[in-house]
């Protein structure tokens, strides 16, 4: 009897403090990517404005199908640029270290590397649908009250990934998921070179595909101290797409209804 | 002490973190802050690109060249509008039209309007059907494109006779804009690989390569369909090398081909491309080209003298992107190609063109065959090429090309910039040129320089 009340009380005790302990660094960062990616494929229609000193410059929309890798767990994608018209047509595949761009106008499909990848205005996917539980080994270094996009203060764990995988296609990242939501708030995005190259803010959250998901990233370039670039998503819905549309061939052959 | 440390400790952890970390929400912009909270998806129909391009040309030309030029002389100016459109419709589920063509009016001293000035050129207009998922079955004039390279691509069986005229001489814009070939194409894609099959059948004799005059609507089926041609090629995914395996076959010549591409490290691609079959080498085949299409008599010799035979010829090119964090993109490739002139080759060039001037025209001849062919015309070459997108400011691009011929120090070059004014208007200026010795295959053109300015309207 005395067993079992000691018992008991030492439970009664513990609960509360193993509840006051924040969730791994690892599962925060899992249920983030949950937040941002749909368990499923779909494809989204995304609007990317390029502001220059404050001013909107480049508006470019692309649709994107994109569709997560049985094996490594990442989103494969295939980007197709339907706005300007000079760039109609223009397809970017992102499968792994497979990834290609197709240009209709010359019909060839160029290899590109991860570093081409980060250039170009699809690259900018990586901070929206990048799996980072999958290829970063996270550290939780505190918990901070930091200003979300919309200048709401937002309760947050502040957590160091670090690049655990070749496919990782930053060196480092620093994470601020809101708690209790596990909606990312802030992430900042890290080069080989330990050099700054993005800052983004997921806000805007509304319901899509069965979840809570933000549907504006602002995205603040650090190397151009003049370029910020909103990347709104919209028509999030989903998509049947089978494996065989993630290579090279399938480009030209890829039709947006 | 402990007390206040303590309560240093709290006030600071129930802080928001640093007004340096936040400091950033200063650079978004005002007009972001102000969209509406649930955007809607933008409404786009668009499903062709269309534009209206006018590029002027300046050219200055070598004087006292070691082999003269036959006339005419061409202008050391010229401007060309074009009207250029691609498009593709889908006429039902499963069924759909492409079409692709350019229109282009060229003034320049020498050329009579309009007859020679109007040109178009059909570079595509073919249906696409879908009869079982992921198999395609296309019949009409198509541009088929293949090759990992950027500056030769011995795989890309379709190339010979389909230049069209361009403002820039990278070969990343050359192919961009030629003409198709008539063909059956059929392909299935599976996961992990795909499987295509085509057969181009001869519905015409070859057109000459210098002096024809066709019609300005003639769709040159005479330059691009002159013989049957069947292709076979296999792409796998395969260890990240994406393979591609071909073979060709046209009138009494096979070819065989791979295409191999790998990642090194977040920067680096590299990739290598081989084709080889036997064939006669640059000059015999020129030589007999002529002569097949009555450009030069039955009775010319063969100058400078070759060997007539056939022998396993290989083509090659292998190379490297590499991709800094500042948008700069460099690709330096080597190219071998057996069939094209040697050291010695070139010697017989220049003695022959400096011993019997009646001979230049037979001579050049043979040059404009491989530029025809889209051919190096030396056994050795390397090529560079660099690119810088937002240089310096965003929309800007620079980028440079150099050909160099490895046996004697030769090479051409070109720099670029073009800028994106707005989503309907670019702006375009080339510089180029050609370097060398009087006795060396670029020094020896009569092309010194050219200068290009380039407008182009979409719509």
């Amino acid at each position: 009897m005395n067993k079992l009340f000691i018992g008991f009380t030492l439970a009664a005790l513990l609960v509360p403090a193993a509840l006051a302990q924040p969730p791994a660094a690892q599962d925060i960062v899992a249920a983030a990517d949950k937040t941002r990616n749909p368990g499923q494929p779909f494809r989204l229609t995304n609007t990317l404005v390029e502001y220059i000193g404050g001013q909107a410059r480049d508006r470019v929309v692309l649709v994107v199908f994109a569709k997560e890798d049985k094996q490594t767990h990442q989103f494969s994608n295939l980007v197709r640029y339907v706005d300007p018209p000079r760039d109609l047509g223009k397809m970017v595949l992102m499968n792994g270290s497979n990834m290609w761009f197709y240009d209709p106008s010359s019909k060839v499909s160029v290899r590109i590397s991860p570093q081409q990848r980060l250039m170009g205005q699809a690259s900018d996917g990586d901070v929206v649908t990048a799996n980072l539980a999958k290829d970063y080994t996270a550290k939780l270094i505190g918990e901070e009250t930091l200003q979300d996009a919309d200048r709401q203060n937002r309760d947050c764990w502040h957590l160091d990934l670090a690049a655990a995988s070749d496919e990782a296609i930053y060196s480092r990242i620093e994470y601020w998921v809101e708690k209790g939501t596990f909606h990312p708030v802030k992430g900042k995005f890290y080069s080989d070179s330990g050099r700054l190259l993005k800052i983004a803010y997921y806000h805007k959250y509304v319901e899509q595909l069965g979840g809570m998901r933000p549907s504006e990233t602002i995205i603040i370039d650090a190397v151009d101290q003049n370029l910020v670039t909103t990347m709104t998503n919209a028509d999030m819905r989903p998509q049947d797409i089978p494996d065989a549309w993630f290579q090279r061939e399938y480009l030209p052959r890829l039709k947006v209804e | 002490m402990r007390t206040a440390v303590a309560f240093c400790f709290v006030l600071c952890a129930a802080m928001p973190a640093d007004a340096q970390e936040n400091g950033d929400l200063d650079r978004i912009p005002q007009a972001v802050q102000n969209e509406p909270a649930e955007p809607a998806a933008p409404q786009s129909n668009a499903h062709g690109t269309y534009y209206a391009e006018d590029d002027f040309a300046l050219s200055s030309a070598r004087g006292d060249l070691a082999v003269a030029v036959p006339p005419p002389t061409s202008s050391d100016w010229s401007n060309r509008t074009s009207l250029d459109a691609f498009d593709q419709w889908t006429l039902s589920e499963r069924l759909s039209f492409t079409f692709s063509d350019r229109f282009s009016l060229t003034e320049a001293d020498g050329i009579g309007f309009p007859a020679e000035a109007s040109r178009n050129a059909l570079r595509e207009a073919y249906f696409t059907w879908e009869p079982v998922t992921q198999t395609f079955v296309e019949f009409g004039r198509i541009n088929l494109k293949n090759g990992i390279a950027l500056g030769f691509n011995p795989t890309d069986f379709f190339k010979a006779n389909t230049a069209v005229s361009q403002a820039s001489a990278d070969p990343s814009t050359l192919r961009s804009d030629r003409l198709g070939t008539l063909m059956l194409r059929m392909q299935t894609i599976w996961d992990g690989g795909s499987a295509t099959f085509v057969y181009a059948p001869k519905i015409h004799t070859p057109r000459q390569i210098v002096g024809a005059d066709p019609g300005w609507i003639d769709p040159s089926f005479d330059q691009t369909n002159t013989t049957d041609r069947f292709m076979l090629a296999l792409n796998l995914e395969v260890a990240d090398f994406s393979p591609q395996a071909l073979i060709y076959h046209e009138s009494g010549r096979t070819k065989a081909g791979l295409n191999l591409s790998y990642p090194i490290g977040q920067s680096v691609i590299a990739y290598g491309e081989w084709a080889g079959g036997n064939a006669p080498d640059l000059i015999a085949e020129a030589i007999a080209f002529g002569k097949a299409t009555g450009t030069l008599p039955a009775v010319a010799p063969v100058v400078p003298p070759t060997s007539a035979s056939r022998a396993f010829q290989n083509d090659l090119a292998v190379g490297a992107s590499w991709t800094s964090e500042k948008k700069i993109t460099l690709n330096l490739e080597y190219h071998f190609h057996q069939a094209g002139f040697t050291g010695a080759d070139w010697r017989g060039w220049f003695d022959v063109g400096g011993a019997n001037p009646a001979l230049a025209p037979e001579l050049w001849y043979v040059r404009g065959y491989a530029s025809a062919q889209q051919q190096p015309m030396s056994r050795h070459q390397i090529f560079l090429r660099a690119d810088w997108q937002d240089a310096f400011v965003t929309d800007l691009e620079l980028s440079g090309i150099a050909f160099v011929n490895l046996t004697d120090g030769s090479g051409m070059m070109q720099v670029a910039a073009n800028y994106n004014l707005s989503d309907a208007w670019s702006l375009g200026a080339y510089a180029g040129g050609t370097f060398g010795g009087r006795r060396s295959e670029w020094g020896s053109l009569p092309n010194a320089s050219s200068a290009i300015f380039q407008v182009v309207r979409y719509f």
